[in-house]
């Protein structure tokens, strides 16, 4: 199975590279190739990689290889993606699949007419403790959900290296787009998806770094995500239902619960009966492995592209109809500039 | 055409409000100026033109002074850091002919609890028992030498505790309060310098234009005089907290580490003319052991409570013990002389913004915080 990384950055380096060494060392496949328009970080994911071609050009990841990895910005994975599907390489797609539905459909389309597979890197669906939630909640093992609470937000501390990740043309937007992706991702995997939404952010001419979008579902209950690359809002997903609640401190594998009337709570790693102790490394592995497995047609892919429409077209919806965040620290004339700017902020990708 | 600031630290508490504000007020083109592309993460709300630069490097500094007017010095960090920065950025700014540095230091450069009748002519010591208090003194000097020999204007702010939205004051304290380790001495009465956030950003609008204020400093201070239990009060209630049950911390001391003492006993007002008086040989040998010392470490001095809910124990640094032990508030007198300041946002104003701002970053704030912290308000002996 040849493999080729396209985007060297930050999640190439501390993620996919040491999961595919393993799988190198493993012998599910090999690393052949690297590209990432800088030679800087190319390099630096070469010393991982020895005998990796550093290719200085996108196109020549289409010579010979069955998988490629896209972890480039995510306004230009739609061009990337259609270019390989069309020489039928399989694409596994970093988070956000596309910057908009549309390129998302153009990609699944060029998906259905290739030969490869179109995943989508959804890696939190990898963990063991949200794959729980989801059966918890589909056996009711709560009853009826009557409210939901997520929050995930601290000081930004991911290593970019580029200025383009704050830049909208290149990475769709902000905190929404990035850890959005997941979040709503998930809450519409457990949950289903919305019918009433209320969004707003704090966006003043560039992207939001703060969001609130309050969901209402057609069953009756309703909830907000709130994210955050400035407040310390920790990160946490909270469901509630007729006979109990679940919590999950995010990208953990523990999920806490009370049930009924309970005085207590449970506290505890969620585990596969047949797999090693799984952690967060474990997860990137887990992931590519499903691909090379949905490759051979030996098991379904676990998020094909289709699957992340609905939470694009959410993040999509919620750009279309922004509001201003309130911003209580800010005086009378700021906070009217502040709406100002906020309705001129682009509503969409580019 | 707007004047061009560049704000550097500007992803720092002081550094982001002052963007917000001077963009948001219309007053300057602002240039935000950060030390790693992380550091744009919270200014990328702004369509601003946000430029990567070493605080410590004068290249890259000048690079990004280009075509400014005037410089903002907002660089939060480590004493060594405190002092590497201001050399690279006076220098920085005399390549970028940039004529005016406004650079934020700190009223602690006259201690933590300084004596009565305390004003800027005050002279400094740069042998404090807190490492950070040496670091401004002797970065102040150093930007008073380079002011004598250079072309670049130069005003220093020397601002008390800074309070309002992300500063580490509140959020630290809220969070201290909701882990059950939120301690103090003398039950919060000791006078808190307080400065709302907006008013040192207008001190510093008035600081990068006013025609006398060339190399002087000025205390900034809130209009009201406030102790700390004022400051935390509307916090506690918003947060569903009585100050009444805050944790008293004791005042036992602990061992110093021997480097601290020397540091101290070395700017000692009564020890160093005892100095002077020995032999000139003993003198050098001894400046030269205690002379230039390397930054004090962090001090393991810790104020333990004589016991609270739970056993858990409650400590304050020597830095905040002294805080606390504070009778004295500072005049800004000279700042609303020569640079025309006068606060523009009321303490009452600034602790319900604080609280709006602690209720945004998700702090489990009551939902009529607002009442409750005007019953606590009403409690409070500003004046």
């Amino acid at each position: 199975m040849a493999v080729a990384l396209s985007g060297c950055g930050a999640v190439a380096q501390l993620y996919y590279a040491p999961a595919l060494q393993a799988l190198e060392k493993a012998g599910w496949l090999e690393v052949r190739a690297l590209y990432d328009p800088a030679p800087a970080m190319r390099r630096a994911l070469k010393q991982s990689f020895p005998s990796a071609l550093e290719a200085d050009r996108f196109s020549r990841l289409s010579e010979d290889m069955d998988l490629v990895i896209l972890a480039s910005p995510p306004a230009l994975h739609a061009e990337q993606s259609v270019e390989l599907l069309r020489a039928g390489i399989s694409v596994l797609c970093e988070k956000p699949l596309a910057t908009s539905v549309a390129e998302a459909r153009t990609m699944i389309e060029a998906a259905a007419a290739s030969s490869g597979v179109l995943a989508a890197g959804m890696l939190r669906r990898f963990f063991p403790a949200t794959q729980m939630i989801r059966e918890m909640l589909a056996a009711k093992a709560i009853g009826d959900i009557t409210s939901f609470d997520v929050r995930e937000g601290g000081v930004f501390r991911w290593p970019v290296v580029s200025a383009a990740y704050f830049d909208k043309s290149s990475s769709g937007g902000g905190v929404l787009m990035d850890i959005g992706a997941h979040a709503l991702d998930l809450m519409i995997w457990w949950l289903g998806a919305p019918v009433d939404t209320f969004y707003e952010d704090d966006a003043m001419g560039g992207i939001e770094v703060n969001c609130r979008l309050r969901c209402g579902f057609a069953s009756g209950f309703s909830g907000q995500v709130r994210l955050s690359r400035d407040c310390p809002l920790g990160s946490r997903y909270t469901l509630r239902g007729t006979r109990g609640w679940l919590s999950w401190q995010g990208e953990t594998n523990r999920l806490e619960a009370s049930f009924g009337e309970s005085r207590y709570t449970l506290n505890a790693a969620v585990e596969h009966a047949a797999r090693p102790a799984a952690h967060f490394e474990r997860s990137f592995i887990d992931q590519i492995c499903n691909v090379i497995a949905a490759m051979r047609r030996a098991e379904p892919l676990r998020v094909p592209a289709a699957e992340v429409l609905p939470s694009l077209r959410l993040i999509e919806h919620c750009y279309a109809r922004r509001e201003a965040m309130p911003m209580p620290w800010l005086g009378e004339a700021e906070a009217l500039r502040a709406a100002e700017l906020n309705e001129r902020s682009p509503r969409r990708a580019g | 055409m707007s004047p061009r600031v560049a704000i550097v630290g500007a992803n720092g508490f002081i550094g982001s409000r002052a963007v917000e504000m001077l963009h948001l007020g219309g007053n300057a083109e602002v240039r935000p100026v950060v030390r790693t592309v992380q550091g744009q993460a919270t200014l990328s709300r702004f369509d601003l033109d946000c430029r990567i630069a070493d605080a410590c490097d004068e290249t890259s500094l000048s690079a990004a002074f280009k075509a400014c007017d005037t410089v903002v010095h907002a660089v939060a960090g480590a004493p060594a850091t405190i002092l590497k920065s201001i050399t690279p950025a006076y220098r920085a700014a005399e390549r970028a002919g940039i004529r005016r540095l406004v650079y934020l230091s700190t009223a602690a450069v006259h201690g933590q609890a300084p004596p009565p009748g305390t004003d800027e002519n005050a002279r400094l010591s740069d042998r404090q028992p807190v490492a950070y208090n040496n670091a401004k003194v002797r970065a102040e000097r150093r930007l008073k030498s380079l002011r004598s020999r250079g072309s670049v204007e130069t005003v220093i702010l020397r601002p008390g505790i800074v309070t309002g939205p992300r500063s580490a004051w509140i959020s630290q304290f809220a969070a201290d309060l909701l882990a059950g380790t939120a301690c103090w001495l003398d039950g919060g009465k000791g006078i808190c310098n307080s400065i709302y956030v907006d008013n040192l950003v207008y001190a510093i609008q008035l600081a990068l234009t006013a025609a006398a204020a060339d190399g002087q400093a000025f205390i900034v201070a809130d209009e009201e005089t406030v102790t700390w239990a004022d400051l935390y009060r509307p916090v506690a209630a918003a947060l569903g907290f009585d100050v009444a049950d805050i944790a008293a911390a004791s005042a036992t001391v602990g061992s110093r580490k021997w480097k601290d003492v020397l540091d101290f006993l070395h700017g000692h007002p009564v020890i160093r003319p005892l100095r002077l008086r020995l032999p000139r040989r003993l003198r050098s040998t001894l400046s030269a052991a205690l002379s230039p010392l390397p930054p004090p470490v962090p001090s393991p001095w810790t104020y333990r409570a004589a016991g609270g809910p739970d056993c858990v124990t409650h400590e304050v640094t020597p830095e905040m013990a002294m805080l606390y032990s504070c009778t004295v508030k500072l005049s800004d007198a000279k700042a609303r002389r020569v640079l025309g300041y006068k606060p523009t946002v009321s303490f009452e104003e600034g602790c319900r913004r604080t609280l709006g701002w602690l209720a945004f970053a998700g702090f489990p704030v009551a939902p009529d915080y607002l009442n409750q912290a005007a019953s606590a308000l009403n409690g409070c002996s500003a004046r």
